[in-house]
């Protein structure tokens, strides 16, 4: 090995040892969770004496859990299904189509990624007030919306980026009208686009605290329960859920972009 | 061209990437001031080559050596080589004049002085004064190209290197360009390795040219070498429109083609042949009237005629295979598609090569 | 295409003609949702929010006589320390994390190969779990007889002081916090970089910190202010931080907004905090935001 190879894999090796670490600080929170969700005792003390999931047994049987979760996935849903839907359009304008004014509608959309969520949570509380709209979950898939489909035009828009244009014109030269371009080729070859924004909609609305807090009223997702608890005192009931919202989150994501990659390899065969 | 002190060696070098070997054992001398070419196909390692030669890639085994000198372990910005890519990777954020001064200003040459030689540089290239602070990515094709040419300059480097730079310049401005390359060479006499995929470029440039074939130098020599003896039938093919018969030896002299049912006498007979490729070139391929015009006749019909500026090109169908043959504007051909030809060719004009 | 009936067939050849008259528009009009949506959901909002700072302190209509009385006493109190807090504070996380983000970002661009996906998605995973979540977390490591403290008496005999309730630790949990948003953008951004424009610097005699500093630095510099710009931004808006970790030692400007309105029930004034807040960010974003052409960012057009 030559001495610029040598050095060349001491700057890799340096490069691997950093990025791990910066994962294992990432996820350090998550196995502390964890750990603190495996223990039979009331309070936490580390290192755990008594393992045991009763806390997670006694988390599932709880009614109360069950409405949260419904609450929860009932919200994340709708604002996946319409945030798509919004953002879908959005990213076409943001990325496909070359129009007079683009370039300010692409700052203007990607504003409310910039705003402070906590800050956004009260102007929205301050605004269904105004109209008088009372506060439940509905008023909070709108909040929701407000920072998600921002988020997710921009992820839309990645792919549309790489969309040759030309795919569209020629389906249409060959006699498709235009709905027959947008099922036949636009939205299949856009397609891993919109399955990551459906991701990125579904999970950052089920983590989402902020614009929670302010807007669901008398319904509370879990995260709002979550720091109920966490304030009130400790409950072992806190880490089993948190480690159960970081579960789902993993499997969904490597689960989803597990089958993005089973898909194109099949394609590819 | 032996007779050049060689500058740059090259001795039994490898380079594998995990299990595919991109570069096989090859033994190379360039002498000082040689233009030479590299050719070959994409994916045959001729840009392993070129990056080893930089020293932006080192060799897994093997000893490349400037001068004598073994600078296997010599990284690149320690070298005195400079290469062109083939993006030409101009510094965007950079005008034309903090593109061509960047090598001067990395050795902390005081900026007057830096200056000047840019401007030098830019006058030597055909650069317009004015482009000096003009952004760089507002320049046309050739103005960065010769930018990016005199940035390598600017280095002052021993040996310049070329990762087919013209590959994506339109026809015309690659001719002029190829020419402007040539008189650089011949003005400043270094060193110059050119890689391309393009015989047809490295013939109008080259003093010597290498042919590579997946990771493997098949073979070097002049232009005039490797247009008119070729050593093998991926060198023939290489250079452009070519007839190619498969052969084999009939008895003492002769060669039999059994897709054609003929026999042709042989040029120059390699030892111990037994069977492989006649070639034979287009122009050395006639048309004829009579048997007797030429020691090897085929018979076949017109099948189609293109126009090619001066010359015209026929295709003549003799059984499965297409022949091309090729005429001077003014010898046009008068016949109909379809009609019976004669081809013919003598033995001296055609050459007899392995696979 | 067997369903094509005659009809379809004769006018397809009008089609073409009719092509280039939709792409016109096709722009604007896809924009149309988005643009209504945003409108009603956070131009209308924060409209109301400043509606709000100009009315009389302690009342919850909007439809009275203006008044500047909110600002007034925003300017007479102390809000002026918590506002330095949250600035500073997020200055001192948006440095850390470009520290510590950089080299993660050209590891992921040039030199993890085809693990760089698995490690951006182990980055992303964590975006998904609301933040409170993740900062207990890091109470049950920090905590006396948690994961750390716990584990040094037990095994080294050593005990110490709790870290919580400290500056550092709000720091740390920001950095937690916020560091995908200044990941992904800078990755953005080193990604941006050719590798043949750094070979040819190499080549041209640069060393490996000139590299660096003519190259690499002003060529992934737009992803590099974006990720900047955006973890500013949400640090300084940043509450659960300072409320879960820090116990309340430090109160940032977010944290006297949530008070106005709640405890004290004073809307107009914590509007008023929050126009002076939006102010600081709307500026700080259409600043930096005005020079960027996202295509190139975004689409590397």
């Amino acid at each position: 090995m030559s001495p610029a190879e040598r050095s060349q894999r001491w700057r890799a090796a340096l490069l691997w040892a950093w990025a791990l670490s910066v994962v294992v600080f990432m996820y350090l929170p998550a196995v502390c969770l964890l750990l603190a969700s495996s223990t039979s005792s009331r309070y936490f003390i580390f290192p755990i004496t008594r393992w045991g999931f009763d806390w997670w047994q006694k988390t599932f049987d709880s009614i109360q859990i069950h409405e949260l979760f419904k609450t929860s996935i009932s919200i994340a849903l709708l604002v996946t299904v319409i945030a798509v839907t919004i953002a879908f359009f959005g990213a076409l304008a943001f990325a496909r189509y070359d129009w007079k004014g683009r370039s300010l509608y692409q700052k203007i959309v990607l504003l409310p990624i910039f705003f402070p969520q906590s800050v956004l949570g009260l102007a929205l509380l301050l605004w269904f007030n105004a109209l008088g709209l009372p506060l439940s979950w509905k008023t909070a898939v709108f909040a929701h919306l407000v920072w998600i489909v921002p988020v997710v035009t921009l992820v839309i828009s990645i792919q549309v980026y790489s969309f040759d244009p030309a795919l569209e014109e020629a389906a249409f030269d060959l006699g498709a009208t235009r709905w027959q371009v947008m099922k036949e080729v636009t939205l299949p070859v856009l397609f891993p686009g919109i399955f990551s924004g459906c991701l990125f909609a579904f999970l950052l609305s089920w983590g989402n605290f902020p614009l929670s807090l302010f807007t669901t009223g008398a319904d509370t997702t879990v995260p709002e329960y979550l720091y109920a608890k966490m304030v009130a005192g400790y409950t072992p009931g806190v880490p089993v859920l948190g480690t159960v919202s970081t579960i789902t989150a993993a499997i969904l994501l490597l689960g989803g972009y597990g089958l993005i990659v089973l898909r194109r390899r099949a394609r590819l065969k | 061209m032996t007779t050049r002190s060689p500058v740059i060696e090259l001795r039994q070098i490898t380079k594998t990437f995990g299990n595919f070997t991109a570069v096989h054992s090859i033994d190379l001398s360039i002498g000082e001031g040689e233009f030479f070419t590299i050719v070959g196909p994409s994916g045959s390692g001729k840009t392993t080559v070129l990056r080893m030669l930089a020293g932006l890639e080192s060799p897994t085994s093997g000893d490349i050596l400037l001068r004598g000198q073994r600078i296997n372990d010599v990284p690149a910005n320690r070298r005195p080589t400079c290469m062109v890519f083939q993006s030409l990777a101009l510094f965007p954020h950079r005008t034309v004049g903090q593109n061509i001064e960047f090598p001067l200003k990395i050795r902390d040459v005081p900026p007057a002085e830096r200056r000047q030689r840019a401007l030098q540089l830019m006058a030597q290239l055909r650069l317009p004064e004015d482009y000096y602070g003009k952004n760089v990515t507002k320049c046309s094709g050739g103005e960065r190209q010769r930018v990016a040419l005199a940035r390598a300059l600017a280095y002052n480097p021993d040996t310049l290197f070329f990762d087919e730079p013209l590959s994506a310049i339109d026809y015309k401005l690659r001719k002029t360009l190829e020419k402007e390359l040539k008189d650089i060479h011949r003005e400043t006499g270094k060193t110059f390795i050119y890689i391309t995929h393009s015989l047809e470029e490295a013939m109008v440039m080259s003093d010597r040219i290498g042919v590579m074939r997946s990771g493997r130098l098949v073979q070097v020599g002049t232009p005039n070498e490797i247009y008119t003896s070729p050593n093998s039938k991926f060198v023939s093919e290489f250079i452009g429109d070519v007839n190619i018969i498969p052969v084999r030896l009939n008895g003492g002299s002769k060669l039999q083609s059994d897709d054609l049912g003929a026999e042709f006498t042989a040029p120059g007979m390699p030892s111990g042949f037994s069977a492989g490729h006649l070639v034979v070139r287009p122009e050395s391929l006639r048309i004829i009237d009579r048997r007797e015009d030429a020691e090897n006749v085929l018979t076949g019909k017109l099948y189609n005629e293109y126009a090619l500026g001066s010359r015209i090109q026929y295709q003549v169908r003799v059984g499965e295979q297409v022949f091309i043959v090729e005429r001077l504007r003014q010898q046009a051909l008068n016949k109909q598609r379809d009609s019976e030809v004669m081809i013919g060719w003598n033995a001296r004009d055609s050459i007899l090569v392995g696979d | 295409m067997a369903e094509v009936s005659a009809q379809d067939a004769i006018a397809a050849p009008a089609r073409p003609a009719k092509a280039p008259v939709w792409r016109l528009r096709a722009g604007p009009a896809n924009a149309v949702p988005i643009i209504l949506f945003l409108l009603i959901g956070f131009a209308a909002p924060l409209a109301a929010v400043i509606g709000y700072s100009v009315m009389p302190p302690r009342t919850f209509s909007l439809w009275q006589a203006p008044t500047l009385d909110n600002y007034e006493s925003v300017f007479n109190s102390t809000s002026y320390i918590s506002f330095l807090w949250s600035l500073g504070l997020a200055a001192v996380t948006v440095l850390l994390l470009a520290l510590i983000c950089y080299p993660v970002a050209y590891g992921l661009t040039r030199v993890f190969g085809r693990w760089a996906t698995l490690l951006t998605l182990l980055f992303t995973i964590p975006l998904f779990v609301s933040e409170n979540v993740r900062l207990y977390g890091w109470i049950l490591f920090f905590i006396k007889n948690g994961v750390l403290l716990g584990t040094l008496k037990s095994w080294f005999g050593v005990e110490l002081e709790s870290w919580l309730f400290t500056e550092g630790i709000i720091v740390l949990g920001m950095v937690y916090v916020y560091l995908p948003f200044m990941l992904f953008p800078m990755t953005l951004g080193v990604s941006m970089v050719p590798t043949e424009t750094r070979d040819a610097a190499f080549d041209l005699g640069a060393t490996r910190w000139q590299v660096f500093k003519e190259v690499d630095l002003p060529l992934s510099m737009p992803g590099i202010i974006i990720g900047f710009l955006l973890s500013f931004v949400l640090a300084v808006g940043a509450i659960a931080e300072a409320k879960v970790l820090g116990g309340q030692q430090v109160i940032p400007i977010t944290h006297d907004i949530e008070i106005a309105f709640t405890y004290a029930q004073n809307w107009p004034l914590g509007s008023a905090l929050a126009v002076l807040l939006m102010l600081v960010v709307g500026a700080l974003v259409l600043l930096v935001l005005r020079r960027f052409d996202l295509d190139i960012i975004l689409g590397r057009r």
